[in-house]
Parts: structure tokens; sequence; C-alpha cells
């Protein structure tokens, strides 16, 4: 038989320690004062980020050929949020992680067809006979012809110098051309501001199409990377220009930044998973064996109470 | 179960609850005027200054809320608030995070003290979740971006249908009222469990029993 | 195409890629931390509840 036992480490109980003077509620205060001064003199000088909201209409002045390429992408039902999955369509399986297709299995909550977002706000438009007979002739073309030629205008769209539409080989596009050209007009007069996002209701506090059709394009992101706000550039953590971003983001993005999830197309599912795993870790700290150890063997505490060490 | 003879109290709800609330904290332990002799050093602070950062940081976020969610864009008052409510945000983490280091190399976890360091986490996530929310309803260049970039990590999870970032309508509820309830509640308890176990005793005093 | 927004100052190191202002937050708060396990913390040798300085407020 060993003679070996376990040993038990019993923590005293605080209350059991000699005590000293100590005011909670002047500490809460003093606390209280510093944290207000700090941060109203931080406000002061340093100020807080507004870069302005990008409008359908800034977007249509500042990259005319990505509006058209965008509204003839969702016309052939190219772009990314026509072939995104759940929750705004059935077009693609979504991501997985561990063969637990989570994306699918969340359903298509927010029903989006992505040609809509552009053409919807087109059937608003009144007093423009070429754009209504385009629209008409949209609708009675088979669906197939529809992607043909949505698909045959994107093809010349991109081979036409810096994507002008004025430069385009002639083709068959059918009425895209029209529509992709009359919705570019409507995004520069301003006609587009809002028309996704209340869709004919009076309030509209919901931004979804609007965000997905910007999304769809290259402006926003060219405008986020240019900012170092792009996914592989650390973007989780950082703000516009010399702002503070949020530095508690560090370990969430890092990934991103990294093999194998810099290449996969799970990307998000798998980091997030992991960082669900790192939070349950962290938070079972106090029973992890080893871990909960690292305080013993790195004696920082020594120099936290070396004013008990050396009374004892 | 019937009650011992000397019981002359009749048991109630209000009694239990009553009870149960009192019983919470050690008498005298919920705010008293004195701390075991080792609560010497300037790590303790950090708890506090987290606190205190919070309370400004819902200070300056009921400021702009009276204003409304556009406020900021057009008035320098607006602008000035929003900024505070930033700074104390980035004060808020920066001393939690210390909070965390210190309470890690304390090993504060000992003595039945696990569950003041799990509410700890919680109340850590938790916050981030709500900082997100704010940088979602900015209404302005960063809260597209954030929101373009944050709809696939959670659509890919499968709750972008019912948690919808691209929703400042949604996001802004959840951040003005659902998040600071759930952070408040979370802190509440972990201050509660603070004072019901007392801070931790140094490490190397414990007493080492042989288990039979 | 008008891009109107440019990038902050960032620091580069690997694969690590760090904004100058979230860098400087980062060391600060390692030195507080550091600053707050070495400075000595006032009032530590009154463990007499009895004992009063002078200059105390005894109200």
């Amino acid at each position: 038989m060993t003679t070996t036992h376990a040993t038990l480490r019993r923590t005293p109980d605080s209350h059991d320690y000699p005590t000293r003077h100590y005011d909670l509620v002047k500490e809460f205060v003093i606390a209280l004062a510093i944290m207000t001064g700090l941060s109203l003199v931080l406000a002061g000088i340093f100020s807080s980020p507004d870069d302005k909201a990008i409008t359908m209409s800034s977007w249509a002045k500042a990259d005319p050929a990505d509006v058209v390429a965008t509204a003839t992408g969702e016309l052939a039902g190219t772009t990314t949020s026509a072939t995104y999955g759940a929750p705004y369509n059935h077009a693609s399986e979504g991501q997985s992680v561990l063969g637990l297709k989570l994306q699918k299995w969340g359903g298509v909550g927010i029903p989006v067809n992505s040609a809509d977002l552009v053409l919807q706000p087109l059937r608003a438009v009144s007093g423009n006979a070429a754009l209504t007979q385009a629209l008409a002739q949209w609708d009675a073309l088979p669906a197939a012809q529809q992607t043909t030629q949505a698909t045959a205008y994107a093809d010349a769209l991109a081979k036409a110098p810096d994507g002008n539409p004025a430069q385009v080989a002639s083709g068959s596009y059918g009425p895209v051309p029209v529509l992709t050209t009359s919705f570019l007009g409507l995004a520069s007069s301003g006609g587009l501001e809002g028309s996704l996002t209340s869709s004919g209701t009076f309030y509209g506090t919901d931004q979804t199409r609007a965000m997905l059709l910007l999304s769809d394009g290259a402006y926003l992101e060219d405008s986020a990377v240019a900012d170092h706000l792009g996914g592989d550039q650390w973007g989780m953590m950082n703000e516009v220009g010399n702002y503070p971003g949020q530095p508690w983001m560090w370990l969430y993005t890092f990934w991103y930044q990294v093999k194998p999830f810099s290449t996969s197309e799970n990307a998000d599912t798998q980091v997030w998973a992991l960082m669900m795993l790192l939070t349950l870790v962290l938070a079972l700290v106090p029973w992890i064996p080893g871990v909960r150890s690292i305080p013993r063997l790195i004696p920082v505490h020594r120099l936290i109470w070396r004013d008990h060490y050396r009374r004892r | 179960m019937s009650a011992p003879a000397s019981d002359a109290r009749e048991r109630s709800w209000t009694s239990a609850v009553r009870d149960h609330v009192a019983g919470l904290v050690p008498e005298g332990q919920a705010l008293p005027d004195r701390q075991p002799a080792y609560v010497s050093s300037w790590i303790y602070v950090f708890g506090v200054a987290t606190l205190a950062a919070l309370v400004v940081v819902v200070g300056s976020g009921v400021v702009l809320a009276m204003g409304g969610a556009a406020w900021w864009h057009t008035s320098g008052l607006g602008h000035f608030v929003n900024s505070v409510h930033l700074w104390s945000v980035e004060l808020f983490f920066a001393a939690m995070v210390v909070h965390l280091w210190g309470k890690f190399w304390m090993a504060a976890w000992r003595g039945n003290r696990g569950l003041t360091w799990v509410t700890g986490v919680v109340s850590f996530i938790t916050s981030i979740g709500a900082a997100f929310t704010g940088y979602l309803v900015q209404s302005n260049f960063d809260s597209q971006w954030i929101s373009g970039e944050a709809k696939d990590g959670i659509n890919s999870i499968g709750v972008g249908g019912f948690f919808n970032v691209l929703n400042t309508g949604q996001m802004l509820l959840w951040h003005v009222t659902l998040l600071p309830i759930g952070v408040g509640i979370i802190a509440v308890m972990h201050v509660i469990l603070v004072r019901r176990h007392g801070v931790v005793p140094p490490l190397d005093d414990e007493a080492e029993e042989v288990a039979r | 195409m008008g891009i109107a927004f440019t990038a902050g100052k960032y620091i580069h190191w690997g694969v690590v890629s760090i904004s100058l202002t979230n860098f400087l937050i980062i060391v600060g708060m390692i030195v507080i931390f550091a600053l707050a396990l070495v400075l000595p913390f006032p009032g530590a040798h009154q463990q007499q509840p009895q004992q009063h300085k002078p200059d105390e407020d005894e109200s």
C-alpha cells in the first residue's frame, strides 16, 4: 500500500485576518471623479470620428461604373447577396464547422430577392417611357434569358475601359443597359436614398436591403481598405484615421490573418467556434490543471502582497 | 415540514425573499469600512475603476439618448458627448482588462470564488457585445462597414435571421436597453459575490490538510 | 474612383499590423499594470483601529 496521500490546500477565510481602515465609498467617489475627468479631457483633446455614411448618391458620383456593374450583377444573380444563402436566400449552403452546417440551419429568416434590389426602386419611377418599356421587356423574358443577357452585359462591362458603360462593345443585352443606366441616374439624383429602407412605407428603420446592395459593390470595401479597416488588415481592431479602435478584439481578428483561416471558405464559422472555445477556457481557468497553477509558478503575487509577507 | 415549536414566525414568500437577500452577504460586509490588512496595493483599484468608468459610459449614453440617435451629427455638444462616451468605453475596457490581469496573478478564484471569476468573464463578453452594438448605431461610415462585415460572422453561425446587424432599429434598442441591462445585472452579481466571500487572501497562506 | 478616406499611422511587424493609437493604449495598460504592482500603497500601517494620524478629520 502506498503512503502517498492527497494534500488539499484550504484558503483561509478573509474575515479571519487583521483589518485596516478602508473607505469604499470614498474610493468609489474618487474613482468616479478620476474617470469622469479623464473622459472629459480625452474627449476634449482627441474627440471622436464621424466619417459620413456613403449615400447612394455619393456612391454613384464617386464610382458610377461600380454602380452599373453592381446593378447588372444583381440582375444576373451573381452578386454576393444573390449567392449568399441563409438568411437571405437558398442559393448556397453557406458555411459550416466540424460538419455542422450552422448557416443553413439558421434558415432564410430575412428573404431578399437581389434582382428586386434594382427592380423595385425602378418600378416606382414614373414618367420615364424608356424605363417603363425596359421593365416590361424584362418581365416578359423567361428567367434563363434574363440571366443570359445580364451576364453577357456584365462580361462586356468588365472588358470595357474603366468599366465605362458608354464604351461597352455592342451585343445582345436586351433591356439590361437601359435598366442599369436608369438605376445609376436614380442613384445620382438622390432618388434611391431610403428607397430600399422604407420600401414604400413611411417609417424605415431597417437598412438591410440598402446595405446588401451597397455591400455588393466594390466602393464600400475599397473605402474601408483605404482606411485600414479590411478583414485581412486586422480591421476588426481598427478605427478610421488615428482614432482609438477596439484593442480588446485583437484575438478575434488575429485568426483571420493566419492560415488556415485566412484562406478558408468557412473562416467565419471556424473563427467563431474557436473563440467560443477559448472564451469557455477563460471562464473555466479556476478548474483547469496547470493553467490555474501559473500564478503560483510565476510569483507576481509576491509584489502585490509584499507588505503582508514582510509582516508575517 | 413542520416548523419547530420555538419558531413563531410564519413562513411566507416575503420572508423567504428577505432571508435570501439578507443572506447573500455576511452581516456588515455589504459596505464595510474595514478591509483585510493585505488589501494594500494599487492593483486593487481597477475593479472600482471599471465600475466608475461604466457609470460615465451609461451617463454619457443617457445624454446621447436624450438628444436622439442622430443628434451628435448635427450638434457640437452632441459630438462632444459622443466623444466622452467613446473615451469612457476605452477607459472601461482598459481598467477591466488590467483588473483581469491582476485577478489572474492573484489566483483570485481560490476559496470558493470560482463563480466570481466566471461572472467576471461573462461581464467582459457581454460588455464586448454592448460595445459592438454601439458601433453599429453610429449612423455613419463606420456603422456601414462594421455591420456589413459583422453580418457575415453572425450569419455564418445561423443567428443572423434573428439578430440582424443591418437593422439599426433593432440594434439601437439592443444597445440602449437590453445589453446595458445585461451588463448591469451581471456586474451586480459579480460585486455581490466579491462582498460575500471577501477579498481573496494572499497565495502561500493556505493551510495544508492531509486528505484521509 | 474617389475614395475619400486615408488611413492613420500603422506599425507593421510580420503578420502583425496595429494602429499606433491602439499600440500606445496597450503599452499604456502594461505600464499602468506594472506601476500598480510596484508603487507603494498608502496607509499600509494602519492596522490598529485606535491609532489616528494627526491630520485626519475626526468627525
